[in-house]
């Protein structure tokens, strides 16, 4: 903001203008009008992220009784919270979550990312049309799309009811497993993988793809030693996109899914409902969001934050 | 406005509309709840000032009300298609008080409305373990019995009953039983008791609630234990007991009614009058109460703290009560009345059925789920334990 300051220069000549005696265009030095521009955004994140994460902070030092599942105060932080969350038998619901979103982002990215292609290269007058069809099912809420895959899904679905038409039996049993769950965050987040993707491709020089070939490349080699290097932001982006929300998803596995497929996001939720358990819940969600920053962190290491 | 026959669109909708579920909704309205939670953070943000933040614990109001003169309104909060059609228009006529009737279709989406502030009614009906909740967290306030009398005409069986001793914050409206529901033309005969879980017929393909103490009741019935244990060692065998029965189950949830309609589920632990609902559409699902015992379930009419009227409360609380009121309540839902003088008005097909009245060798075996107090905690541990195992 300082720098802004320096590139303006004085403004007295408005001042002397005749005109300003009634409509007064004085202009408010550079940094105070950034500071004032990011004001609201400030206030929104204040409330709606620093202090609720705080909250959960505090909440996951507290304490619970059955009249009141938190009950915080500061002369009796409790930490054992913490190694009730770390607590082996937690375990295999954390590394189903990883899995089941990692399987989900590379599901995403290979559906993704020839739907992206296709409409930025190919699209032509009617990428606009193409993109708003991928935008389509958000104007619906999440909830009814997954009652909707419920029904697609269930014994008498639509698709035992298709394999039964032709010939490959009913009543195979699709709902209530691990694939109705990867199907139904893959199915939701999709979007957000076409979307940053679709930016990337799009400014991408298509030259650099027929100077690859007359180079000598062949086609596998030009996608992934030009256009993957060249659209790796908006993959990066996809990828972080689909892999934290579907990490942390509850709702999925609870319509989706079946007795053994809950989520880690399931069991925090749990902690909250039936499990009374507020400094649990808080602890768990605390340790979830630790171990994502820290992977997002290192993966961006990784993949070159110079990429982004 | 002033015209006893009018009452609120809601009303009219609820009694013409098709019989659905009052569960149904169970799902969608956790996410209200989900919403409460939110709301809650709010309001501790602001008092978060002081050394100390607690929520929802304040101390309770005496038994009788303040002398002053209510207005002769009443704004009553109940579960959908739950009343008959000439209850609140006849207490209108009688009373000259004037109702507001709202529905709702869970107790958590009513627990989440009550928690988050004060919401103007002044009659709920949130089911037995629900109003302790309640009563823990102080969301409710004690009744003026001396406004009751009627109180008389309840079966005794409800008029100390474990979730409430003493009807001291609650009058009973219907009640019921949380035992098995199943498709007979698949599943046969067999099932008399909890054991049924067992059978090879329905592997994979059952359910029990998502409700820890319903859950752990369904053990301790099956292994012959107290379903109200609060000993450790009861309660360790129940929690293995679920976790074994766990790998026999296709899902733990309380949206069992449309799977089970559709054939999805074969067998689900399941609330009485729920499966009667479904049997409107679905005739080959039946329901046992199983033979070695099963909860008793009560929603019970209780005033929310704050209520502006609960003179009135009380007052239609006492009209629920006269015979008459309560047998054309019952004959109109279908399910058991906690009037004992309402028997000889309600319908005979109603009273010999042994689902809806059990003979009292059954009746013996149906306790009520009991406020354990901190124990409760013991529960939700181990249910944590269940659910993650």
């Amino acid at each position: 903001m300082s720098t802004t300051q320096a590139d303006r220069p004085p403004e007295s000549a408005v001042d002397d203008s005749p005109v300003a005696v009634t409509t007064t265009r004085r202009r408010l030095p550079g940094w105070l009008s950034g500071n004032l521009l990011l004001l609201p955004t400030s206030v929104w994140f204040f409330f709606l992220l620093v202090i609720p994460t705080l909250l959960v902070v505090a909440y996951s030092l507290g304490g619970r009784t059955v009249a009141s599942p938190i009950k915080f105060s500061w002369g009796n932080l409790i930490w054992s919270n913490y190694k009730t969350a770390l607590n082996p038998r937690f375990l295999p619901i954390f590394w189903r979550s990883i899995w089941y979103a990692a399987v989900s982002t590379i599901a995403c990215v290979l559906l993704g990312f020839p739907i992206a292609y296709w409409i930025a290269r190919f699209g032509g007058r009617l990428r606009n049309v193409y993109l708003v069809l991928v935008i389509i099912p958000f104007l619906t809420s999440y909830l009814i799309r997954m009652y909707a895959w419920q029904f697609i899904l269930q014994r008498d679905g639509l698709l035992n009811s298709v394999l039964g038409t032709i010939g490959l039996g009913r009543g195979h049993e699709f709902l209530n497993t691990d694939f109705a769950v990867i199907l139904g965050l893959t199915y939701g987040f999709l979007p957000f993988m076409i979307l940053p993707l679709y930016a990337s491709i799009e400014r991408m020089d298509p030259s650099l793809v027929e100077a690859s070939y007359d180079l000598g490349h062949g086609k596998a080699s030009t996608l992934f030693r030009v256009i993957i290097p060249t659209v790796a932001p908006g993959l990066i982006a996809g990828i972080l996109l689909v892999f934290i929300p579907a990490v942390g998803d509850f709702v999925t596995p609870e319509l989706l899914g079946g007795v053994n497929t809950q989520m880690f996001g399931n069991t925090v939720y749990d902690q909250f409902n039936s499990g009374n358990n507020w400094p649990l819940g808080s602890a768990m969600s605390v340790l979830l969001m630790v171990f994502i920053l820290a992977g997002v962190f290192v993966y961006l290491r990784r993949v070159g934050e110079e990429a982004l | 406005m002033s015209d006893p026959d009018r009452v609120n669109l809601a009303f009219i909708w609820d009694t013409t509309s098709p019989h659905f579920s009052r569960r149904t909704f169970m799902r969608t309205m956790a996410f209200a709840s989900a919403a409460g939670f939110a709301a809650a953070c709010g309001s501790s943000a602001k008092t978060g000032g002081g050394a100390t933040t607690t929520l929802g614990n304040t101390p309770t109001t005496p038994h009788t009300f303040s002398s002053a003169v209510e207005a002769k309104t009443l704004n009553f909060y109940n579960w959908t298609d739950y009343i008959a059609s000439d209850t609140i228009p006849n207490f209108q006529k009688t009373t000259g008080i004037k109702v507001t009737y709202d529905n709702y279709s869970s107790n958590d989406a009513l627990f989440a409305k009550l928690s988050s502030g004060s919401t103007g009614y002044d009659i709920i009906v949130p089911t037995d373990a629900t109003l302790v909740k309640m009563k823990h967290a102080s969301l409710v306030q004690p009744l003026d019995l001396s406004l009751i009398p009627n109180v008389k005409n309840l079966d005794p069986r409800f008029r100390d009953a474990a979730y409430d001793p003493g009807n001291q914050y609650s009058i009973p409206w219907q009640w019921g039983t949380t035992g098995i529901g199943f498709d007979k033309s698949k599943v046969g005969g067999a099932v008399t008791d909890w054991d049924a879980f067992e059978l090879p017929a329905v592997k994979g393909k059952s359910s029990f609630l998502d409700e820890a103490r319903d859950a752990f009741a369904m053990a301790l019935f099956a292994l012959k234990k107290d379903p109200n244990s609060t000993n450790d060692a009861d309660l360790d065998a129940a929690k293995d007991y679920l976790i074994a029965l766990k790998k026999k189950v296709k899902q733990i949830t309380s949206d069992y009614q449309d799977p089970l309609k559709g054939g999805e589920l074969l067998m689900a632990q399941a609330y009485s009058g729920d499966v009667f609902t479904i049997q409107a559409d679905n005739a080959k699902i039946e329901y046992v109460i199983p033979t070695s015992g099963a909860f008793s379930w009560v929603d019970s009419m209780a005033i929310p703290k704050g209520a502006k009227h609960p003179k009135n409360a009380c007052e239609f609380m006492n009209y629920i009560l006269e015979p008459k009121v309560g047998a054309a309540l019952t004959n109109f839902v279908n399910y058991g009345s906690p009037n004992k003088a309402a028997e000889k008005y309600i319908n005979k097909d109603i009273l010999d059925n042994p689902l809806i009245y059990p003979p009292a060798d059954v009746l013996a075996k149906l306790p009520f789920q009991k406020d354990i107090g901190d124990a409760e905690l013991k529960y939700s541990d181990r249910w944590t334990e269940v659910k993650t195992a």
